[in-house]
Protein backbone atom coordinates (compact mmCIF):
# COMPACT_ATOMS: atom_id res chain seq x y z
CA UNK A 1 0.00 0.00 0.00
CA UNK A 2 2.95 2.33 0.60
CA UNK A 3 3.80 2.10 -3.11
CA UNK A 4 0.26 3.16 -3.97
CA UNK A 5 0.65 6.04 -1.56
CA UNK A 6 3.99 7.05 -3.10
CA UNK A 7 2.43 7.07 -6.54
CA UNK A 8 -0.57 8.98 -5.23
CA UNK A 9 1.74 11.61 -3.80
CA UNK A 10 3.61 11.85 -7.08
CA UNK A 11 0.30 12.35 -8.88
CA UNK A 12 -0.65 15.18 -6.56
CA UNK A 13 2.72 16.84 -7.15
CA UNK A 14 1.96 16.61 -10.81
CA UNK A 15 -1.42 18.26 -10.47
CA UNK A 16 -0.28 21.07 -8.23
CA UNK A 17 3.08 21.78 -9.83
CA UNK A 18 1.44 22.18 -13.22
CA UNK A 19 -1.53 24.38 -14.07
CA UNK A 20 -3.91 21.42 -14.45
CA UNK A 21 -5.44 21.37 -10.97
CA UNK A 22 -5.84 25.14 -10.76
CA UNK A 23 -7.22 25.37 -14.27
CA UNK A 24 -9.72 22.56 -13.82
CA UNK A 25 -10.97 23.83 -10.48
CA UNK A 26 -11.22 27.39 -11.77
CA UNK A 27 -13.09 26.44 -14.93
CA UNK A 28 -15.41 24.19 -12.99
CA UNK A 29 -16.18 26.86 -10.38
CA UNK A 30 -16.79 29.41 -13.10
CA UNK A 31 -19.14 27.13 -15.01
CA UNK A 32 -20.98 25.98 -11.93
CA UNK A 33 -21.23 29.55 -10.64
CA UNK A 34 -22.81 30.62 -13.89
CA UNK A 35 -25.35 27.81 -13.94
CA UNK A 36 -26.10 28.31 -10.28
CA UNK A 37 -26.88 32.02 -10.65
CA UNK A 38 -28.86 31.40 -13.79
CA UNK A 39 -30.97 28.64 -12.22
CA UNK A 40 -31.64 30.58 -9.03
CA UNK A 41 -32.73 33.73 -10.78
CA UNK A 42 -34.71 31.83 -13.38
CA UNK A 43 -36.68 29.65 -10.96
CA UNK A 44 -36.49 31.65 -7.77
CA UNK A 45 -36.34 28.41 -5.83
CA UNK A 46 -33.64 27.66 -3.29
CA UNK A 47 -32.69 24.33 -4.87
CA UNK A 48 -29.57 22.85 -6.41
CA UNK A 49 -31.47 20.44 -8.68
CA UNK A 50 -31.01 22.37 -11.92
CA UNK A 51 -27.42 23.23 -11.06
CA UNK A 52 -26.57 19.59 -10.39
CA UNK A 53 -27.88 18.60 -13.83
CA UNK A 54 -25.70 21.24 -15.43
CA UNK A 55 -22.74 20.25 -13.30
CA UNK A 56 -23.15 16.72 -14.63
CA UNK A 57 -22.85 17.89 -18.22
CA UNK A 58 -19.94 20.16 -17.36
CA UNK A 59 -18.27 17.17 -15.76
CA UNK A 60 -18.33 15.26 -19.06
CA UNK A 61 -16.08 17.95 -20.51
CA UNK A 62 -13.83 18.54 -17.52
CA UNK A 63 -13.10 14.91 -16.62
CA UNK A 64 -11.24 14.16 -19.87
CA UNK A 65 -8.92 17.11 -19.18
CA UNK A 66 -7.97 15.50 -15.88
CA UNK A 67 -7.86 11.91 -17.10
CA UNK A 68 -6.21 12.28 -20.50
CA UNK A 69 -2.66 12.59 -19.21
CA UNK A 70 -2.88 9.81 -16.63
CA UNK A 71 -1.28 7.19 -18.84
CA UNK A 72 -0.82 8.92 -22.19
CA UNK A 73 1.51 11.37 -20.49
CA UNK A 74 3.54 8.54 -18.97
CA UNK A 75 3.88 6.86 -22.34
CA UNK A 76 5.04 9.95 -24.18
CA UNK A 77 7.48 10.96 -21.44
CA UNK A 78 8.94 7.44 -21.40
CA UNK A 79 8.16 7.16 -17.70
CA UNK A 80 5.89 4.17 -18.20
CA UNK A 81 9.12 2.24 -18.57
CA UNK A 82 9.97 3.32 -15.03
CA UNK A 83 6.54 2.46 -13.59
CA UNK A 84 6.53 -0.95 -15.23
CA UNK A 85 10.01 -1.87 -14.04
CA UNK A 86 9.65 -0.62 -10.47
CA UNK A 87 8.27 -3.05 -7.88
CA UNK A 88 4.70 -2.02 -8.71
CA UNK A 89 1.85 -4.27 -9.74
CA UNK A 90 -0.49 -2.97 -12.41
CA UNK A 91 -3.35 -2.60 -9.95
CA UNK A 92 -1.12 -0.48 -7.73
CA UNK A 93 -0.30 1.84 -10.61
CA UNK A 94 -3.96 2.06 -11.57
CA UNK A 95 -5.11 2.68 -8.02
CA UNK A 96 -2.45 5.28 -7.20
CA UNK A 97 -3.27 7.28 -10.27
CA UNK A 98 -6.98 6.91 -9.79
CA UNK A 99 -6.87 8.12 -6.20
CA UNK A 100 -4.94 11.17 -7.35
CA UNK A 101 -7.56 11.96 -9.95
CA UNK A 102 -10.39 11.40 -7.47
CA UNK A 103 -8.70 13.88 -5.15
CA UNK A 104 -8.93 16.51 -7.87
CA UNK A 105 -12.57 15.59 -8.37
CA UNK A 106 -13.26 16.06 -4.66
CA UNK A 107 -11.46 19.37 -4.72
CA UNK A 108 -13.51 20.50 -7.70
CA UNK A 109 -16.68 19.38 -6.00
CA UNK A 110 -15.92 21.04 -2.70
CA UNK A 111 -15.11 24.28 -4.50
CA UNK A 112 -18.76 24.45 -5.57
CA UNK A 113 -19.88 24.36 -1.93
CA UNK A 114 -19.37 28.11 -1.98
CA UNK A 115 -22.62 28.34 -3.97
CA UNK A 116 -24.45 27.02 -0.93
CA UNK A 117 -23.59 30.10 1.10
CA UNK A 118 -26.10 32.43 -0.58
CA UNK A 119 -28.56 29.55 -0.83
CA UNK A 120 -28.63 29.12 2.94
CA UNK A 121 -28.32 32.85 3.57
CA UNK A 122 -31.34 33.87 1.55
CA UNK A 123 -33.38 30.69 1.31
CA UNK A 124 -34.28 27.53 3.10
CA UNK A 125 -32.95 24.64 0.97
CA UNK A 126 -33.37 20.96 1.80
CA UNK A 127 -30.05 19.86 3.17
CA UNK A 128 -30.63 16.12 2.65
CA UNK A 129 -31.56 16.62 -1.01
CA UNK A 130 -28.41 18.66 -1.59
CA UNK A 131 -26.30 16.07 0.20
CA UNK A 132 -27.81 13.32 -1.98
CA UNK A 133 -27.01 15.39 -5.07
CA UNK A 134 -23.40 15.77 -4.01
CA UNK A 135 -23.07 12.05 -3.31
CA UNK A 136 -24.45 11.31 -6.77
CA UNK A 137 -22.19 13.88 -8.34
CA UNK A 138 -19.05 12.43 -6.78
CA UNK A 139 -20.08 8.90 -7.79
CA UNK A 140 -20.76 10.06 -11.33
CA UNK A 141 -17.38 11.81 -11.41
CA UNK A 142 -15.61 8.71 -10.12
CA UNK A 143 -17.18 6.57 -12.84
CA UNK A 144 -16.25 9.10 -15.52
CA UNK A 145 -12.66 9.29 -14.23
CA UNK A 146 -12.28 5.52 -14.24
CA UNK A 147 -13.47 5.43 -17.85
CA UNK A 148 -11.18 8.30 -18.81
CA UNK A 149 -8.21 6.68 -17.11
CA UNK A 150 -8.79 3.45 -19.01
CA UNK A 151 -8.89 5.21 -22.37
CA UNK A 152 -5.80 7.17 -21.46
CA UNK A 153 -3.96 3.85 -21.10
CA UNK A 154 -4.84 2.90 -24.66
CA UNK A 155 -3.05 5.70 -26.46
CA UNK A 156 0.12 7.72 -26.28
CA UNK A 157 -1.72 10.76 -27.58
CA UNK A 158 -3.43 12.79 -24.87
CA UNK A 159 -5.77 14.53 -27.31
CA UNK A 160 -6.94 11.21 -28.70
CA UNK A 161 -7.49 9.94 -25.17
CA UNK A 162 -9.54 13.03 -24.32
CA UNK A 163 -11.66 12.80 -27.48
CA UNK A 164 -12.46 9.11 -27.00
CA UNK A 165 -13.32 9.76 -23.37
CA UNK A 166 -15.66 12.66 -24.18
CA UNK A 167 -17.41 10.57 -26.82
CA UNK A 168 -17.90 7.62 -24.51
CA UNK A 169 -19.04 9.78 -21.60
CA UNK A 170 -21.49 11.69 -23.78
CA UNK A 171 -22.81 8.38 -25.07
CA UNK A 172 -23.36 7.10 -21.53
CA UNK A 173 -24.99 10.39 -20.57
CA UNK A 174 -27.51 10.39 -23.40
CA UNK A 175 -28.03 6.64 -23.86
CA UNK A 176 -31.27 6.94 -21.89
CA UNK A 177 -32.84 8.82 -24.80
CA UNK A 178 -32.73 5.63 -26.85
CA UNK A 179 -35.36 4.24 -24.53
CA UNK A 180 -38.17 5.93 -26.46
CA UNK A 181 -37.38 3.92 -29.58
CA UNK A 182 -37.31 0.50 -27.97
CA UNK A 183 -40.05 -2.06 -28.43
CA UNK A 184 -38.31 -4.79 -26.43
CA UNK A 185 -38.49 -4.36 -22.70
CA UNK A 186 -35.00 -5.77 -22.15
CA UNK A 187 -33.37 -3.08 -24.27
CA UNK A 188 -35.61 -0.43 -22.75
CA UNK A 189 -34.52 -1.44 -19.27
CA UNK A 190 -30.89 -1.77 -20.30
CA UNK A 191 -30.67 1.73 -21.79
CA UNK A 192 -32.35 3.11 -18.73
CA UNK A 193 -29.93 1.30 -16.48
CA UNK A 194 -26.82 2.36 -18.38
CA UNK A 195 -27.86 6.00 -18.51
CA UNK A 196 -25.43 8.09 -16.45
CA UNK A 197 -27.88 10.97 -16.42
CA UNK A 198 -30.79 8.72 -15.49
CA UNK A 199 -28.96 7.20 -12.53
CA UNK A 200 -27.75 10.64 -11.52
CA UNK A 201 -31.26 12.10 -11.77
CA UNK A 202 -32.43 10.08 -8.77
CA UNK A 203 -29.67 11.56 -6.60
CA UNK A 204 -30.61 15.07 -7.70
CA UNK A 205 -34.17 14.37 -6.59
CA UNK A 206 -32.77 13.51 -3.17
CA UNK A 207 -32.80 9.73 -3.49
CA UNK A 208 -29.69 7.77 -2.61
CA UNK A 209 -30.66 4.35 -3.98
CA UNK A 210 -28.23 1.54 -3.24
CA UNK A 211 -28.91 0.31 -6.76
CA UNK A 212 -27.63 3.55 -8.27
CA UNK A 213 -24.65 3.72 -5.92
CA UNK A 214 -23.81 0.17 -6.89
CA UNK A 215 -24.18 1.03 -10.57
CA UNK A 216 -21.52 3.72 -10.45
CA UNK A 217 -19.21 1.62 -8.31
CA UNK A 218 -19.54 -1.27 -10.75
CA UNK A 219 -18.65 1.03 -13.64
CA UNK A 220 -15.54 2.14 -11.70
CA UNK A 221 -14.59 -1.44 -10.91
CA UNK A 222 -14.99 -2.60 -14.50
CA UNK A 223 -13.03 0.31 -15.97
CA UNK A 224 -10.21 0.04 -13.44
CA UNK A 225 -9.97 -3.73 -13.85
CA UNK A 226 -9.79 -3.36 -17.62
CA UNK A 227 -7.15 -0.70 -17.06
CA UNK A 228 -4.97 -2.96 -14.93
CA UNK A 229 -5.45 -5.98 -17.20
CA UNK A 230 -4.45 -3.89 -20.17
CA UNK A 231 -1.23 -2.82 -18.46
CA UNK A 232 -0.48 -6.44 -17.63
CA UNK A 233 -1.23 -7.56 -21.16
CA UNK A 234 0.89 -4.79 -22.65
CA UNK A 235 4.07 -6.38 -21.35
CA UNK B 1 22.35 -12.96 -11.25
CA UNK B 2 21.07 -12.49 -14.77
CA UNK B 3 20.38 -15.50 -16.95
CA UNK B 4 18.85 -15.72 -20.40
CA UNK B 5 17.96 -19.15 -21.72
CA UNK B 6 17.13 -19.38 -25.44
CA UNK B 7 15.24 -16.14 -25.34
CA UNK B 8 13.32 -15.17 -28.44
CA UNK B 9 11.25 -12.04 -28.89
CA UNK B 10 8.83 -11.58 -31.73
CA UNK B 11 6.66 -8.60 -32.58
CA UNK B 12 4.04 -9.96 -34.92
CA UNK B 13 5.86 -11.85 -37.65
CA UNK B 14 9.11 -10.03 -37.01
CA UNK B 15 11.70 -11.70 -34.83
CA UNK B 16 13.71 -9.13 -32.92
CA UNK B 17 15.76 -11.45 -30.73
CA UNK B 18 16.79 -14.93 -31.85
CA UNK B 19 17.47 -17.67 -29.34
CA UNK B 20 19.73 -15.65 -27.05
CA UNK B 21 21.45 -17.18 -24.03
CA UNK B 22 23.99 -15.71 -21.66
CA UNK B 23 24.55 -15.01 -18.00
CA UNK B 24 25.93 -12.18 -15.93
CA UNK B 25 27.37 -13.14 -12.55
CA UNK B 26 27.58 -11.14 -9.39
CA UNK B 27 30.61 -8.88 -9.30
CA UNK B 28 31.03 -8.62 -13.03
CA UNK B 29 30.36 -5.88 -15.55
CA UNK B 30 29.31 -7.15 -18.93
CA UNK B 31 29.37 -4.84 -21.90
CA UNK B 32 26.58 -5.24 -24.37
CA UNK B 33 27.86 -4.18 -27.73
CA UNK B 34 26.08 -3.90 -31.03
CA UNK B 35 25.18 -1.49 -33.82
CA UNK B 36 21.99 0.53 -33.61
CA UNK B 37 18.94 -1.65 -34.03
CA UNK B 38 20.80 -4.81 -33.04
CA UNK B 39 18.35 -5.60 -30.26
CA UNK B 40 20.28 -4.26 -27.26
CA UNK B 41 17.42 -2.21 -25.89
CA UNK B 42 14.85 -4.97 -26.43
CA UNK B 43 17.05 -7.45 -24.60
CA UNK B 44 17.62 -5.09 -21.70
CA UNK B 45 13.90 -4.36 -21.54
CA UNK B 46 13.18 -8.06 -21.24
CA UNK B 47 15.69 -8.38 -18.43
CA UNK B 48 14.19 -5.33 -16.72
CA UNK B 49 10.72 -6.83 -16.99
CA UNK B 50 9.30 -4.04 -19.14
CA UNK B 51 8.44 -6.52 -21.81
CA UNK B 52 8.31 -10.32 -21.84
CA UNK B 53 10.10 -12.89 -23.97
CA UNK B 54 8.00 -14.67 -26.60
CA UNK B 55 9.79 -17.90 -25.73
CA UNK B 56 12.68 -18.88 -23.52
CA UNK B 57 13.34 -17.78 -19.97
CA UNK B 58 14.79 -14.68 -18.38
CA UNK B 59 15.70 -14.93 -14.72
CA UNK B 60 17.05 -12.16 -12.53
CA UNK B 61 18.24 -12.88 -8.98
CA UNK B 62 16.46 -16.22 -9.24
CA UNK B 63 13.09 -14.73 -10.24
CA UNK B 64 11.40 -15.62 -13.49
CA UNK B 65 10.77 -12.31 -15.23
CA UNK B 66 7.65 -13.63 -16.94
CA UNK B 67 5.76 -14.18 -13.71
CA UNK B 68 7.76 -12.75 -10.81
CA UNK B 69 8.85 -9.46 -12.32
CA UNK B 70 7.55 -7.41 -9.40
CA UNK B 71 9.53 -9.45 -6.86
CA UNK B 72 12.60 -9.21 -9.07
CA UNK B 73 12.15 -5.47 -9.54
CA UNK B 74 13.39 -4.85 -6.00
CA UNK B 75 16.75 -6.28 -7.05
CA UNK B 76 16.99 -4.37 -10.31
CA UNK B 77 18.21 -0.86 -10.97
CA UNK B 78 17.37 0.12 -14.52
CA UNK B 79 18.42 3.12 -16.54
CA UNK B 80 16.51 3.00 -19.84
CA UNK B 81 17.83 4.49 -23.04
CA UNK B 82 15.87 7.68 -22.38
CA UNK B 83 16.04 8.48 -18.69
CA UNK B 84 12.46 8.14 -17.41
CA UNK B 85 12.09 11.45 -15.59
CA UNK B 86 9.13 13.50 -14.43
CA UNK B 87 10.05 16.93 -15.71
CA UNK B 88 7.77 18.76 -13.38
CA UNK B 89 9.21 17.30 -10.18
CA UNK B 90 12.44 18.49 -8.64
CA UNK B 91 15.30 16.02 -8.37
CA UNK B 92 14.68 15.44 -4.66
CA UNK B 93 10.97 14.69 -5.11
CA UNK B 94 11.65 12.41 -8.05
CA UNK B 95 14.29 10.39 -6.25
CA UNK B 96 12.16 10.21 -3.12
CA UNK B 97 9.26 8.85 -5.17
CA UNK B 98 11.37 6.11 -6.73
CA UNK B 99 12.98 5.29 -3.37
CA UNK B 100 9.59 4.90 -1.69
CA UNK B 101 8.32 2.60 -4.39
CA UNK B 102 11.51 0.56 -4.12
CA UNK B 103 10.77 0.14 -0.44
CA UNK B 104 13.41 2.38 1.10
CA UNK B 105 12.18 2.99 4.63
CA UNK B 106 11.54 6.37 6.15
CA UNK B 107 14.53 6.07 8.47
CA UNK B 108 16.96 5.19 5.67
CA UNK B 109 15.53 7.67 3.19
CA UNK B 110 17.81 10.65 3.87
CA UNK B 111 20.98 8.54 3.87
CA UNK B 112 19.97 6.71 0.71
CA UNK B 113 19.20 9.91 -1.17
CA UNK B 114 22.49 11.35 -0.03
CA UNK B 115 24.34 8.27 -1.18
CA UNK B 116 23.02 8.28 -4.76
CA UNK B 117 23.22 12.06 -5.00
CA UNK B 118 26.90 11.91 -4.11
CA UNK B 119 27.58 8.96 -6.40
CA UNK B 120 26.08 10.81 -9.36
CA UNK B 121 27.27 14.30 -8.38
CA UNK B 122 23.81 15.81 -8.16
CA UNK B 123 24.29 17.96 -5.04
CA UNK B 124 24.08 21.21 -7.00
CA UNK B 125 20.76 20.44 -8.65
CA UNK B 126 19.06 18.54 -5.85
CA UNK B 127 16.29 21.12 -5.44
CA UNK B 128 15.96 22.03 -9.10
CA UNK B 129 13.05 20.99 -11.31
CA UNK B 130 14.09 18.31 -13.75
CA UNK B 131 12.91 20.17 -16.85
CA UNK B 132 15.54 22.83 -16.09
CA UNK B 133 18.41 20.34 -16.18
CA UNK B 134 20.92 19.82 -18.97
CA UNK B 135 21.12 16.52 -20.77
CA UNK B 136 24.11 15.39 -18.74
CA UNK B 137 22.34 16.05 -15.47
CA UNK B 138 19.20 14.30 -16.69
CA UNK B 139 21.26 11.26 -17.53
CA UNK B 140 22.78 11.31 -14.07
CA UNK B 141 19.41 11.70 -12.34
CA UNK B 142 18.37 8.61 -14.31
CA UNK B 143 21.43 6.79 -13.09
CA UNK B 144 20.83 7.91 -9.49
CA UNK B 145 17.30 6.55 -9.73
CA UNK B 146 18.66 3.18 -10.83
CA UNK B 147 21.00 3.02 -7.84
CA UNK B 148 18.28 3.65 -5.27
CA UNK B 149 17.50 0.76 -2.97
CA UNK B 150 20.92 -0.85 -3.53
CA UNK B 151 19.79 -3.29 -6.22
CA UNK B 152 21.94 -6.35 -6.91
CA UNK B 153 21.51 -6.02 -10.65
CA UNK B 154 22.13 -2.89 -12.67
CA UNK B 155 20.92 -2.55 -16.23
CA UNK B 156 22.31 0.52 -17.94
CA UNK B 157 21.25 1.33 -21.48
CA UNK B 158 23.85 3.72 -22.87
CA UNK B 159 24.62 5.41 -19.57
CA UNK B 160 27.26 7.84 -20.81
CA UNK B 161 25.35 9.21 -23.76
CA UNK B 162 24.98 12.97 -23.66
CA UNK B 163 27.66 13.50 -21.06
CA UNK B 164 30.73 15.68 -21.45
CA UNK B 165 34.16 14.02 -21.23
CA UNK B 166 34.63 14.84 -17.55
CA UNK B 167 31.20 13.48 -16.69
CA UNK B 168 31.81 10.39 -18.81
CA UNK B 169 34.94 9.76 -16.82
CA UNK B 170 33.12 10.19 -13.50
CA UNK B 171 30.22 8.02 -14.58
CA UNK B 172 32.54 5.25 -15.73
CA UNK B 173 34.37 5.38 -12.44
CA UNK B 174 31.05 5.17 -10.65
CA UNK B 175 29.93 2.19 -12.75
CA UNK B 176 33.24 0.48 -12.22
CA UNK B 177 32.80 0.83 -8.47
CA UNK B 178 29.27 -0.65 -8.65
CA UNK B 179 30.73 -3.63 -10.47
CA UNK B 180 32.09 -4.91 -7.20
CA UNK B 181 29.26 -6.77 -5.60
CA UNK B 182 26.70 -6.12 -8.32
CA UNK B 183 25.90 -7.72 -11.63
CA UNK B 184 26.05 -4.96 -14.23
CA UNK B 185 24.93 -5.15 -17.82
CA UNK B 186 25.93 -2.08 -19.76
CA UNK B 187 24.85 -1.44 -23.30
CA UNK B 188 26.88 0.93 -25.38
CA UNK B 189 28.29 1.51 -28.78
CA UNK B 190 31.31 3.33 -27.47
CA UNK B 191 34.04 0.72 -27.82
CA UNK B 192 36.75 2.14 -25.56
CA UNK B 193 34.18 2.28 -22.77
CA UNK B 194 33.85 -1.46 -22.93
CA UNK B 195 37.58 -2.12 -22.81
CA UNK B 196 37.90 0.25 -19.89
CA UNK B 197 35.26 -1.06 -17.55
CA UNK B 198 33.87 -4.40 -18.68
CA UNK B 199 35.10 -7.78 -17.66
CA UNK B 200 33.26 -9.49 -20.47
CA UNK B 201 31.77 -8.30 -23.72
CA UNK B 202 28.71 -9.59 -25.51
CA UNK B 203 28.51 -8.66 -29.16
CA UNK B 204 25.09 -8.78 -30.76
CA UNK B 205 23.77 -7.95 -34.18
CA UNK B 206 20.41 -8.50 -35.82
CA UNK B 207 19.06 -9.94 -32.60
CA UNK B 208 21.68 -12.67 -32.31
CA UNK B 209 24.41 -13.08 -29.77
CA UNK B 210 27.56 -13.40 -31.87
CA UNK B 211 30.17 -13.72 -29.17
CA UNK B 212 30.59 -13.30 -25.44
CA UNK B 213 34.02 -13.35 -23.84
CA UNK B 214 36.60 -11.17 -22.16
CA UNK B 215 37.90 -8.39 -24.43
CA UNK B 216 41.20 -10.30 -24.46
CA UNK B 217 39.53 -13.56 -25.39
CA UNK B 218 37.64 -11.92 -28.22
CA UNK B 219 40.84 -10.43 -29.52
CA UNK B 220 42.55 -13.80 -29.54
CA UNK B 221 39.63 -15.35 -31.32
CA UNK B 222 40.08 -12.99 -34.22
CA UNK B 223 43.85 -12.94 -34.27
CA UNK B 224 43.70 -13.86 -37.92
CA UNK B 225 42.88 -10.25 -38.59
CA UNK B 226 46.48 -9.59 -37.51
CA UNK B 227 48.24 -7.47 -40.00
CA UNK B 228 51.66 -6.15 -40.77
CA UNK B 229 51.69 -2.91 -42.72
CA UNK B 230 54.79 -1.61 -44.44
CA UNK B 231 55.97 0.83 -47.03
CA UNK B 232 58.77 -0.01 -49.42
CA UNK B 233 60.20 1.11 -52.75
CA UNK B 234 60.34 -2.07 -54.80
CA UNK B 235 58.98 -3.77 -57.92
CA UNK B 236 55.48 -4.94 -57.07
CA UNK B 237 55.61 -8.53 -58.36
CA UNK B 238 58.97 -9.37 -56.90
CA UNK B 239 57.99 -7.89 -53.54
CA UNK B 240 54.75 -9.85 -53.44
CA UNK B 241 56.55 -13.10 -54.21
CA UNK B 242 59.17 -12.46 -51.60
CA UNK B 243 56.61 -11.58 -48.94
CA UNK B 244 54.48 -14.65 -49.62
CA UNK B 245 57.53 -16.82 -49.27
CA UNK B 246 57.85 -15.77 -45.64
CA UNK B 247 56.41 -18.45 -43.37
CA UNK B 248 53.22 -17.17 -41.74
CA UNK B 249 52.24 -14.58 -44.33
CA UNK B 250 48.89 -15.56 -45.76
CA UNK B 251 47.95 -12.75 -48.09
CA UNK B 252 49.43 -9.59 -49.44
CA UNK B 253 47.68 -6.53 -50.68
CA UNK B 254 49.58 -3.61 -52.18
CA UNK B 255 48.77 -0.16 -53.46
CA UNK B 256 50.99 2.63 -54.72
CA UNK B 257 51.77 4.90 -51.76
CA UNK B 258 50.43 8.40 -52.35
CA UNK B 259 52.87 11.10 -53.36
CA UNK B 260 56.03 9.08 -53.95
CA UNK B 261 56.53 7.31 -57.30
CA UNK B 262 57.65 3.71 -56.97
CA UNK B 263 56.80 3.48 -53.30
CA UNK B 264 54.28 0.80 -52.34
CA UNK B 265 51.97 0.60 -49.41
CA UNK B 266 51.62 -3.04 -48.42
CA UNK B 267 49.36 -4.89 -46.03
CA UNK B 268 50.11 -8.49 -45.14
CA UNK B 269 47.65 -10.75 -43.41
CA UNK B 270 49.72 -12.83 -41.05
CA UNK B 271 49.43 -15.62 -38.52
CA UNK B 272 49.59 -14.52 -34.95
CA UNK B 273 53.10 -15.41 -33.88
CA UNK B 274 56.06 -13.57 -32.46
CA UNK B 275 58.85 -12.36 -34.66
CA UNK B 276 56.91 -12.35 -37.88
CA UNK B 277 57.35 -8.64 -38.48
CA UNK B 278 61.13 -9.11 -37.99
CA UNK B 279 61.17 -11.85 -40.63
CA UNK B 280 59.29 -9.64 -43.07
CA UNK B 281 61.58 -6.71 -42.36
CA UNK B 282 64.64 -8.89 -43.03
CA UNK B 283 63.32 -10.07 -46.36
CA UNK B 284 62.37 -6.63 -47.62
CA UNK B 285 65.30 -4.60 -46.28
CA UNK B 286 67.77 -7.16 -47.67
CA UNK B 287 66.85 -6.32 -51.28
CA UNK B 288 64.95 -3.06 -51.34
CA UNK B 289 64.36 0.14 -49.47
CA UNK B 290 62.04 -0.29 -46.45
CA UNK B 291 60.44 2.96 -45.26
CA UNK B 292 58.49 1.70 -42.32
CA UNK B 293 56.79 -1.30 -40.84
CA UNK B 294 54.24 -1.85 -38.13
CA UNK B 295 52.36 -4.74 -36.63
CA UNK B 296 48.65 -4.02 -36.22
CA UNK B 297 47.07 -5.72 -33.24
CA UNK B 298 43.36 -6.31 -33.57
CA UNK B 299 41.59 -3.56 -31.67
CA UNK B 300 38.22 -4.13 -30.13
CA UNK B 301 36.91 -2.16 -33.06
CA UNK B 302 38.32 -4.74 -35.46
CA UNK B 303 36.91 -7.50 -33.32
CA UNK B 304 33.54 -5.84 -33.33
CA UNK B 305 33.54 -5.26 -37.07
CA UNK B 306 34.76 -8.80 -37.62
CA UNK B 307 31.78 -10.26 -35.79
CA UNK B 308 29.20 -7.83 -37.03
CA UNK B 309 30.21 -8.23 -40.65
CA UNK B 310 30.69 -11.96 -40.47
CA UNK B 311 27.18 -12.41 -39.12
CA UNK B 312 24.96 -14.32 -41.51
CA UNK B 313 22.31 -12.13 -43.00
CA UNK B 314 19.08 -13.98 -42.43
CA UNK B 315 15.97 -12.09 -43.38
CA UNK B 316 12.97 -14.20 -42.75
CA UNK B 317 10.06 -13.61 -45.05
CA UNK B 318 7.12 -12.21 -43.14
Amino acid sequence: MSSVLALYQKELWHYFRSPIAYFVVAVFMLGTGYFFTYNIFYTGIASMAGTFQNMGILLLLVIPVVSMRLFSGEYSAGTMELLQTLPLRPWQVVLGKYLGAVTILLLMTSATLIDLVPLYLFGDPETTTIAAGYIGFVLLGMACLAIGQFFSALTENQIVAALITVSVLVAFWFVGHLQSFQTSYVLYALFGYLSFSGQFGAFVQGLVRSEAVLFYLIVCAIALTLNASYLQWRR
Amino acid sequence: MIALESVTKRYGAKTIIHDMSFTVEKGEIVGFLGPNGAGKTTTIRMIAGYTTATSGRVTVAGFDMATQNVEAAREIGYLPEHPPLYDILDVAAYLRFVAKVKGVSRTEMAAELERVTAACHLEDVFRREIFKLSKGYRQRVGLAQALLGKPQVLLLDEPTIGLDPAQIHETREAIRSFGEGHAVLLSTHILPEVTMICRRVAIINRGRLLAIDTPEGLRQAVERTNQVALQATAPADALRQELLSVDGVNAVQMDPAPGDAGRLSVECKVDARDGIEAAIARVVAGRWELHGLERREPTLENVFLHYVHAAPVVEKAA
